[in-house]
C-alpha cells in the first residue's frame, strides 16, 4: 500500500506543479497572443472580407458572450449605418478540437461575404484543406440567417473528400454564427452603437 | 561519459537525426525552408535541455514504475510552454510549424535522452547532453532545410541566391525532396565514417 501511495503522490505533485506553471504562463501571455493573432490572422482576414485596411477594421470590435465565452464581432460602417459584420465562432467537431472561423456578413443584402479561418489544429494535407480558397468560396452569398449543412445532409456545402469531420466543423461554426445573428442581432447593434464613429467620413475602397 | 564528451557527442557521434535515426518525422516534415528547420531545432533544444534538467533533478524522487508517465508530463509541459511562447513572440513561425510543435511531445529524441541519460546522471552533465544533442539536431535540420530551400526555391532564409534566371528544382520542397535530401546526406555521412574506420551502427 505504501508503495502505491508514493507512486500516486509523485504523479499528483508533478502534474499539479505542471498545471500551475502552465496556467500562470497562459495568463501572462494571453494578451500578447491575442494581439499577435489580431495582427497576423484577424487583420488580413478582415481585409479580405471587407476590402479595407486592417488597422481601421481591427478597432471596430465588440465582444459578445456565447455560452460563457466571449467572442469578438467586428463591424464596418457606411454613412453612420452598420454595413458589415464579421462574427467569430468555434466550429465544434473538428478532428483536433474546434476550428475557429470568422464569417463576414453583408447587412444590406443579408448575405455572407465569405468565411475565414482564425485557428485550427487539423492534419496538414487532410483536414487542413478547409483553409483552401476553393472550399471557402462556397460561403459567398449564403443567407446570413439560415442554417446550412453539407450537401449530403441537405445543405449547400460540398465537403472535402477525406475531411468530412473538418468540413462539418466549419458548417457547425457557420450555424453558430447564423443562430447568433438571429437571436442577438439587436444586442450586437446596441453594443456597436455605443462605440462612436471615430473614423469620420470613411474612405470607400 | 565525461562532461566534455557530453557536450560534444551530439555534434557527430550521436548526431540526430542522422546518427540516432530518431526524430525523423519533424526532420522530414518541417524542413522545406531553412528558417522552419532552425525554428523547429531550437524549440526541440529548449525542451531537451530543460526536460533533461528536471528529469535529472527528479531522478531519485520518481519511482521506477511511473517514470515514463512522469517524463511525459514534464516533456508535455515544456512543449506547451514553448508553443505559447512561440505564439506570443514568433507568431508567423508558429503558424508555419503548426501541428509539429505539439508533436515534439512524442519526439523520440527527447524521451530517449531522458531515459538513456538524464535518468542516470547529475544535473549539469544532463543539461550539457541536452545542449549538444539539441544543437546537433538544430544544425542538421538547418542543413536539410537550407539544401531544400536553396535547390527547391532558389532562396536561403528568404533571400534570393541565384538571381532571376534560376529555375527552382520544385521537387525538393515537396515531401519526396525531404527523403532524397535526408537519404543522400545519411549515405555521405556513412561513407565518410566507413573510410575513417568509425563504427557507425548504433547498438
Amino acid at each position: 500500500m505504501r508503495e502505491i501511495g508514493r507512486l500516486v503522490l509523485v504523479l499528483v505533485v508533478i502534474c499539479s506543479v505542471s498545471a500551475g506553471a502552465l496556467a500562470w504562463v497562459r495568463d501572462a501571455l494571453a494578451l500578447r497572443i491575442e494581439q499577435q493573432s489580431d495582427f497576423y490572422v484577424r487583420g488580413p482576414a478582415l481585409e479580405r472580407l471587407f476590402g479595407r485596411p486592417a488597422a481601421q477594421l481591427l478597432n471596430n470590435k465588440v465582444m459578445v458572450d456565447m455560452g460563457g465565452v466571449s467572442y469578438p464581432v467586428f463591424f464596418t460602417r457606411e454613412n453612420g449605418e452598420v454595413s458589415g459584420l464579421a462574427v467569430e465562432a468555434p466550429g465544434h467537431g473538428g478532428y483536433a478540437g474546434d476550428i475557429v472561423i470568422m464569417i463576414g456578413l453583408d447587412r444590406a443584402r443579408n448575405q455572407m461575404l465569405g468565411v475565414e479561418i482564425v485557428s485550427h489544429g487539423e492534419t496538414p494535407g487532410v483536414g487542413a484543406q478547409v483553409e483552401k480558397e476553393a472550399f471557402r468560396q462556397q460561403w459567398q452569398g449564403l443567407s446570413a440567417n439560415e442554417a446550412t449543412a453539407l450537401r449530403g445532409e441537405g445543405g449547400a456545402i460540398d465537403a472535402i473528400t477525406g475531411a468530412t469531420f473538418s468540413s462539418r466543423a466549419m458548417v457547425d461554426g457557420t450555424n453558430q454564427v447564423t443562430a447568433l445573428i438571429k437571436e442577438h442581432q439587436e444586442e450586437i447593434l446596441a453594443l456597436i452603437a455605443a462605440i462612436p464613429d471615430q473614423a469620420g467620413p470613411e474612405v470607400l475602397p | 561519459m565525461n562532461f566534455r564528451q557530453a557536450l560534444t557527442h551530439g555534434f557527430w557521434r550521436d548526431l540526430p537525426p542522422f546518427r540516432l535515426v530518431l526524430g525523423l518525422c519533424p526532420s522530414l516534415a518541417v524542413t522545406s525552408a531553412a528558417e522552419n528547420g532552425l525554428g523547429m531545432g531550437l524549440a526541440v533544444t529548449f525542451v531537451l535541455v530543460f526536460s533533461n534538467m528536471f528529469i535529472s533533478l527528479l531522478r531519485k524522487v520518481i519511482p521506477d514504475k511511473v517514470r515514463i508517465a512522469s517524463y511525459i508530463v514534464v516533456i508535455a509541459t515544456l512543449v506547451v510552454l514553448v508553443e505559447m511562447v512561440m505564439k506570443a513572440f514568433f507568431f508567423p513561425l508558429s503558424q508555419k510549424l503548426g501541428i509539429y510543435i505539439p508533436l515534439i511531445v512524442v519526439n523520440c529524441i527527447i524521451l530517449g535522452r531522458a531515459e538513456a541519460f538524464a535518468a542516470r546522471n547529475p544535473v549539469l552533465i544532463s543539461m550539457a547532453d541536452g545542449i549538444s544533442v539539441g544543437l546537433g539536431f538544430t544544425i542538421s535540420l538547418g542543413l536539410v532545410g537550407s539544401l531544400r530551400e536553396i535547390l527547391g526555391s532558389g532562396t536561403w532564409f528568404g533571400m534570393s541566391v541565384f538571381g532571376e534566371s534560376f529555375e527552382p528544382f520544385g521537387l525538393m520542397v515537396q515531401a519526396p525532396g525531404a527523403f532524397l535530401c535526408l537519404g543522400i546526406l545519411l549515405g555521405l555521412m556513412n561513407a565518410w565514417s566507413r573510410r575513417r574506420g568509425e563504427i557507425f551502427i548504433q547498438t
